[in-house]
């Protein structure tokens, strides 16, 4: 069994033999451990490398989920494969209910106009193929870029000051540290740095398409909609 | 080397014409008009963005000079006054900067084809502002500071290479030039891929340059360097005019040419590295827009050179323009814009003759 | 006067030039004459301290020539040489009037006076090229840009004019023109003048004085007549020659005889 360089969660994935990182797998050392199958994710830039493992005769299971639904059906695809269907089902059902008492949460209340940044020098954002602006959506928000084509795109400082979004989302503080924990300059005079609703949430359950963006959700509904959870 | 066996292997200019030699008259005046122009691509460019803006309050602002808000909202105000005038500023300094750079480079390498960024000079830059990011992350002085060294080891680097026996022809100067440009890169790639991602910026700043980042601290540095890099520069013009011809008869006409070459690198390094600091690699500028002010405005150093200046000024604000407006609200690299633009006009110009 | 006294040039373990004078007075063009490696174009460049000896001085009217800064040598030492990259379009009025920047009033910046231009369009006259001045000097022939070159040095006004090997390519009228020309600034301004050439006869008809050179060493200086002996020449140039009366001017005429016996 192997994973990649920068897999930490569980606990027991960091003692997991590591194979490279997400852009650059070592092809040598994955066939080194003779996996019967390797689980791919984000199928675009990989194509190439793809094609090596099939060649070399090694299985491939590739996912690319756009959204949280996504997500979910290749928990289970997974669990098929592996044989540990019960244990995928269960989970998911698990992820399901908690994803629904957070949108039942924040269902009657006024979706807030957020400004999600990846970056701030250079600015960038999450774009409409992005896979954070899904749970942004379920959090009871708008992100104010959920329009802009592609996943990632650089964003003009102008637009960005001129959406005057009343919350600012900062991915920060997960495995790559603690950058970006600051708002860019063409937001400063926005209403959410006005009203200090600026929130730091850990970017490894934004980002990564797996089941902690659950946590990524549950984390941005209760900062976004506090009023909505307090029992 | 005979005389007679000289080939014009340099770019031709307007076949056959009687041209009249330069004078202060035709200078002030070119530059007058040059100056005229930059101030209203200024004006034009702040009109133009991401965001619309109302035309006439944002013209009144302008001309307050910000002492009027003119019905504009606040917003508006300060997309105009903070984001756009700023990286207006700034491009112009950008560009006129690596113009006057690579017109001084041309003069001093005797190559018309001497431009910061094929010589690799800006990826010298490029990696000296890396490690300023690296090891001074909070100093911001340290980058302008660190890419004036990466750009003049780099200099020296190509100076070196570039000297065969028969001096620096252009062949040896060119792959003197790809040699270090090409071995830059692959630095700067390398340390993009194994340094902490949020303490370097992407790929594309530094090699196709970006001028969205907002150093609003370093634009007064940057326009005082490009303004005084011109105006050294331009006060050598006369001995590198002779130097521009040979450098052992600027010798015997009574030229300093220790002196003046010392003067030139320092001075270039210095424009690119504050250009490479503030916005990354912007191609083709210190190449085209020399060429064009020397095919208008004749090869005498005196009016080229701060001709080349304002007219970066203008291509860069332009180009930045372009790159801010075309896929709004994305955004476009700078230096991708310079070189689509910078590149055909290139080849259009090489096949004037 | 410029004089140059025992002068020693060395690079490292070869020696260019070793134990060399020269005396450059006022009226008088010296040839230096001599077989590839002798040192002359070496010897030439000390004159204008392009080249610092090893061993020796050179004096500029009894001043030693390191104490002069470079702007003033450039105006009373002028040189013809073969380098030009000329791969900027550059007019020849604009190339002429670069001999003018020594006289630049202001150090390096400034624009030439009225006088540098009169200058300048007067020796455009005295080159023939007045017609040419406004044309790009890539589209002149070899022989217009040598004058070119030869116009530029004399817009300098410098009473020292240090020619190397300014006739090489030339053909026959275009190299009589231009030496004819050093000569006669030479006579009629007073100025003094160093050509270094390969050409022994046009040594002969127009130099006052010959030096000549072998390895660096100084064979012989003096009188064409003097230097000119068929002994020395087939030592210094190892070929045997042929020296008689030239039966125009006077003076010797050297004729090299490659093979004897193709025509009988």
């Amino acid at each position: 069994m192997g994973n990649t360089t920068y897999c930490d969660f569980p606990e027991g994935a960091k003692k997991v033999e590591k194979v490279g990182d997400t852009l650059h797998p070592s092809l040598e050392r994955i066939i080194a451990l003779h996996p019967q199958l390797v689980i791919i994710s984000t199928a675009s830039q990989l194509e190439v490398f793809t094609r090596q493992l099939e060649n070399q005769n090694i299985a491939v299971f590739v996912t690319d989920p756009h959204d949280l639904e996504g997500v979910f059906r290749s928990i289970i695809q997974v669990g098929e494969i592996l044989g540990h269907d019960v244990q995928a089902q269960t989970l998911v059902q698990q992820l399901r209910a908690r994803t629904s008492s957070v949108e039942e949460a924040v269902k009657h209340l006024k979706p807030v106009r957020v400004f999600y940044q990846l970056s701030a020098e250079p600015l960038y954002t999450a774009g409409h193929d992005a896979f954070v602006t899904d749970l942004i959506r379920r959090a009871g928000a708008t992100s104010v870029t959920a329009d802009v084509p592609g996943a990632w795109p650089k964003y003009s400082a102008e637009s960005a000051l001129a959406a005057q979004p009343e919350a600012i989302i900062l991915p920060t503080g997960g495995s790559m540290g603690g950058g970006n924990s600051v708002v860019a300059e063409a937001l400063r005079h926005s209403p959410a740095v006005a009203q200090g609703r600026v929130y730091k949430i850990n970017d490894d359950h934004l980002v990564r398409p797996g089941p902690r963006a659950v946590d990524g959700l549950n984390e941005m509904a209760r900062a976004l909609h506090p009023e909505a959870f307090q029992r | 080397m005979n005389i007679n066996s000289t080939r014009f292997d340099g770019i031709p200019a307007i076949n056959g014409a009687s041209r009249d030699r330069v004078t202060l008259r035709k200078t002030v005046i070119s530059c007058i008009v040059l100056s005229c122009a930059l101030l209203l691509t200024v004006v034009l460019m702040s009109l133009v963005g991401s965001e619309r803006l109302p035309l006439r309050p944002a013209l009144c602002a302008l001309f307050s000079f910000g002492n009027a808000q003119c019905g504009l909202t606040t917003d508006q105000f300060d997309i105009l006054f903070e984001i756009r005038l700023p990286r207006i500023l700034l491009a112009a300094a950008v560009g006129g900067s690596l113009a006057t750079a690579g017109a001084g480079y041309q003069a001093l390498l005797r190559n018309p084809l001497a431009e910061p960024y094929l010589l690799g000079i800006s990826n010298g830059a490029a990696v000296g502002t890396m490690m300023a990011l690296v090891f001074f992350g909070a100093n911001e002085w340290s980058r302008p500071l660190l890419a004036f060294a990466g750009a003049l080891v780099a200099t020296l680097a190509v100076y070196r290479l570039a000297r065969g026996r028969a001096g620096a022809t252009p062949e040896r100067l060119i792959l003197a030039g790809v040699i270090v440009t090409t071995f830059l890169s692959s630095v700067i790639v390398f340390v993009t891929t194994l340094m902490d991602a949020t303490r370097i910026r992407s790929f594309t700043f530094w090699l196709l340059g970006d001028l969205s980042g907002s150093s609003k601290s370093l634009l007064p540095l940057a326009i005082a360097i490009a303004v005084s890099g011109t105006a050294v520069l331009t006060w050598n013009a006369r001995s590198l005019n002779l130097l521009m011809l040979g450098e052992r008869d600027a010798f015997d006409l009574g030229v300093e040419v220790s002196r003046v070459r010392i003067t030139v690198f320092l001075v270039a390094s210095l424009l690119v590295g504050s250009s490479v600091a503030a916005s990354g690699s912007v191609g083709y500028v210190g190449l085209v827009v020399p060429h064009l002010a020397r095919l208008s405005l004749g090869s005498d150093n005196r009016i080229s050179i701060p001709a080349a200046s304002l007219g970066g000024a203008l291509f860069v604000i332009i180009a930045d323009s372009a790159a801010r407006t075309l896929i709004a609200p994305r955004e476009l690299p700078v230096g991708a814009l310079t070189a689509l633009i910078g590149a055909p006009l290139f080849i259009y110009l090489l096949r004037r003759i | 006067m410029l004089e140059a006294q025992n002068i020693t040039v060395k690079y490292g373990e070869r020696t260019a030039v070793a134990g060399a004078s020269l005396k450059l007075s006022p009226g008088e063009m010296t040839a230096l004459i001599g077989p590839n490696g002798a040192g002359k174009s070496t010897l030439l460049q000390t004159l204008n301290g392009r080249i610092q000896p090893t061993v020796g001085s050179v004096t500029l009217d009894g001043q030693l020539l390191e104490t002069f800064d470079r702007r003033t040598i450039g105006r009373r030492i002028s040189v013809v040489a073969q380098e030009a990259e000329l791969r900027f379009p550059v007019t020849v009025l604009e190339f002429v009037l670069g001999g003018r920047f020594a006289w630049a009033a202001s150090g390096a910046w400034g624009w030439e006076t009225k006088r540098d231009v009169e200058i300048a369009l007067e020796v455009l006259n005295e080159t023939e090229l007045t017609e040419l001045s406004g044309r790009l000097m890539n589209e002149l022939s070899g022989g217009e840009r040598q004058r070119a070159v030869l116009a530029r040095a004399l817009t300098t006004e410098a009473s020292y004019l240090l020619l190397d090997e300014p006739t090489a390519n030339l053909d026959l009228s275009h190299q009589t023109m231009l030496l004819g020309l050093v000569r006669n600034r030479c006579d009629n301004c007073n100025a003094s003048a160093l050509v270094v050439t390969h050409d022994l006869n046009l040594a002969a008809q127009f130099a006052d004085n010959v030096l000549l050179m072998k390895e660096g060493e100084t064979i012989r200086t003096g009188a064409p007549q003097s230097v000119f002996t068929a002994e020395l020449l087939q030592e210094v140039f190892g070929l045997r020659v042929l020296v008689d009366t030239h039966p125009v001017t006077g003076g010797p005429r050297v004729t090299p005889v490659h093979q004897t016996h193709r025509y009988h």
